[in-house]
């Protein structure tokens, strides 16, 4: 029982920082991105392949350095088109990925994956203690992405992106960066999103391509639709609900007997769907809305300066 | 070798031909790429399964009814998610659509299974014609596509319902102005194009195995094709489509099979990096 409750709080820590990324890229930053399961993969990859080389913290640099370079091409590429065109090559980046991953097997291992993978401080600590450090592992890193987004919102780089967000053509008027900026804010949520991937085959232990579908990306997307696009607070929320919820689901089978496993987990899958369309049209706000930041937040009333007007007062709309 | 190769091309892109057209023609008059097209390949497939299977009726009775399935499940989208959220814009639009493939995928995962099933017909010996193999699968696709392309360019050219969706697509507000309904239009336009991907997906169950996933199998094609030819150009859907189906089959001269898909992704990039129009037009760059 202990060890299946650690199992779902990482599970919910993986998630939450997949959600904490893509709440940096779609909900902070307005770029929507479908790849998100290739960059998690990616980030899995990477850690399997070098940690035994080179141990757990360089291979988690590694993993999150290079997926904040493959993010970077991806949005330098894309990054002038429209929304569409974007969430087309994010959707192929990540099926691509999956393909590279079940093909290239002197790399991967192929179908097979790869196993043996070392857990940070494994050496360290006794036996049978494994699940109770990978745990605490998993809380700091979750808690220091969490400290870290919110340190974002609040800093410049934040109120700007917000700008971008909604409003490219005013910021960019304003003599701001857009597309340096928006290729910045898609590179650090890669890297936080190759970190997620980092914590998985480290928990894991044991990596192969199936566990990186892109079901992975719509509880990404469902997360930050149900914790509030924007909101932090609010991820963390909607991510630990929606574990709870498809965790819980688990045990319809006892209360259900006529359902056999493959229409439970359709259910399950299928739900995630309904929610996200019934978050997206009945409460589009989320559970925790994104709070509205006004002038004095960030310029405290002793601070110098004429009194802002209420357009520049406002940080974003909600 | 060669000429087999580029045959076989040219029927994948026929088959891409449907669903391309489709999203092209949903893009038009709703503004966002629609991710549920895979989904509803799927749907397709499975509702000409269980007409043909289940009912034993005749294939082109199956398709005929995958059609109506597929058209009527595309309007209830719309009715139920899409209309309501299209105020919204584009990025909501195409994160609702991902959520409606999730829930068409189950739903045919909760119906019938992951087992991979195909459709009940008597084995045929494929022609030999100077040295090309033609299955009798080849030749169906090809003439039911052709004729669904020449029916739907003689709509789309030639009736007033097809001059309507033309001015939609082109200027909402101005076909309003003249007495154009666009909600009824869209409605049309859902349906038929839910008819198009309906039959494409009888068809790819023709080709391969019915599963729950085997709408993913086209999706990178379809927006390539679509992309390829401007999003928004049907004439261009069409002709991306075909060259995308041909530069599929011919990469396997050099790539191993398993890579098909890389092929798309990269006319997909190269596209975008250097032609970012299509080849028919319609615009991309953000303004």
């Amino acid at each position: 029982m202990i060890s299946y409750l650690v199992t779902v709080v990482i599970f919910v820590a993986i998630a939450a920082l997949v959600g904490l990324a893509l709440n940096l890229q779609w909900g902070l930053a307005g770029l929507v991105n479908f790849g998100v399961s290739g960059f998690v993969a990616l980030g899995a990859y990477a850690v399997a392949i070098t940690a035994p080389h080179v141990g757990w913290l360089a291979a988690m640099a590694f993993a999150a350095l290079m997926c904040a370079g493959l993010s970077m091409l991806l949005s330098l590429l894309t990054i002038r088109l429209e929304e569409n065109y974007l969430a087309i090559v994010t959707i192929g980046f990540g099926e691509i990925v999956r393909i590279l991953l079940l093909n290239e097997g002197w790399l991967t291992g192929g179908a097979l994956g790869i196993s043996g993978i070392p857990r940070p401080f494994a050496g360290m600590t006794p036996a049978g203690w494994g699940d109770g450090v990978i745990l605490v592992f998993a809380v700091v890193l979750v808690t220091a992405a969490f400290a870290f987004s919110e340190a974002l919102v609040r800093s410049p780089f934040g109120r700007v992106l917000r700008a971008v967000r909604d409003d490219p053509t005013v910021t960019a008027a304003l003599g701001k960066p857009v597309l340096a900026l928006r290729v910045r804010a898609f590179a650090v949520g890669g890297a936080i999103m190759g970190l997620a991937g980092a914590l998985h085959a480290f928990f894991l232990t044991y990596i192969d391509p199936s566990q990186f579908t892109p079901i992975i990306t719509a509880y990404a997307f469902m997360a930050v639709i149900a914790g509030g696009r924007g909101s932090n607070l609010g991820l963390i929320l909607g991510a630990g609900s929606i574990m709870l919820i498809l965790e819980a689901t688990r045990f319809l089978k006892d209360i259900i007997p006529w359902i056999d496993g493959v229409q439970l987990s359709a259910l399950r899958l299928g739900m995630i769907g309904v929610g996200i369309v019934l978050m997206l049209i009945l409460r589009p706000q989320g559970l925790v809305a994104e709070p509205k930041r006004r002038y004095g937040e960030f310029f405290p009333k002793d601070a110098a300066g004429p009194a802002p007007n209420r357009a520049l007062a406002e940080g974003g709309k909600a | 070798m060669v000429a087999q190769l580029f045959l076989n091309g040219l029927v994948t892109g026929l088959l891409l031909a449907l669903p391309a057209l489709a999203l092209t023609l949903i893009f038009g008059i709703m503004r966002f790429a629609n991710f549920a097209v895979g989904a509803l390949l799927t749907l397709g497939a499975y509702a000409g399964y269980l007409a043909n299977v289940t009912f034993g009726l005749p294939l082109p009775m199956a398709a005929a009814f995958a059609a109506l399935v597929v058209g009527l499940a595309c309007v209830l989208c719309d009715e139920l998610v899409f209309e309501r959220l299209r105020e919204r814009g584009s990025i909501t639009l195409l994160v609702a659509s991902m959520g409606v493939s999730l829930v068409i995928e189950n739903i045919c995962r909760f119906a019938f299974g992951n087992a991979a099933r195909s459709f009940d017909l008597a084995v045929a010996r494929p022609i030999r014609w100077n040295g090309i193999r033609i299955n009798y699968e080849q030749m169906t696709t090809a003439g039911v596509v052709v004729v669904a392309l020449i029916l739907f360019h003689l709509l789309l050219s030639a009736s007033p319902l097809g001059r309507a969706m033309r001015a939609v697509a082109d200027n909402p507000s101005l076909a309003a102005v003249r007495g154009v309904e666009r909600r009824t239009v869209a409605r049309i336009t859902w349906m038929l194009t839910g008819a198009l991907i309906g039959i494409a997906g009888v068809l790819a169950g023709l080709d391969r195995a019915i599963d729950p996933l085997m709408g993913w199998n086209y999706q990178i094609p379809i927006f390539a094709a679509a992309i390829l030819g401007g999003l928004g150009s049907p004439l261009g859907a069409v002709a991306g489509a075909l060259l995308i189906g041909i530069a599929e089959e011919m990469s396997t001269l050099v790539l191993p099979p398993s890579y098909r898909q890389i092929v798309s992704f990269s006319v997909i990039l190269l596209l975008l990096l250097f032609r970012t129009n299509g080849l028919f037009g319609a615009k991309a760059v953000r303004k």
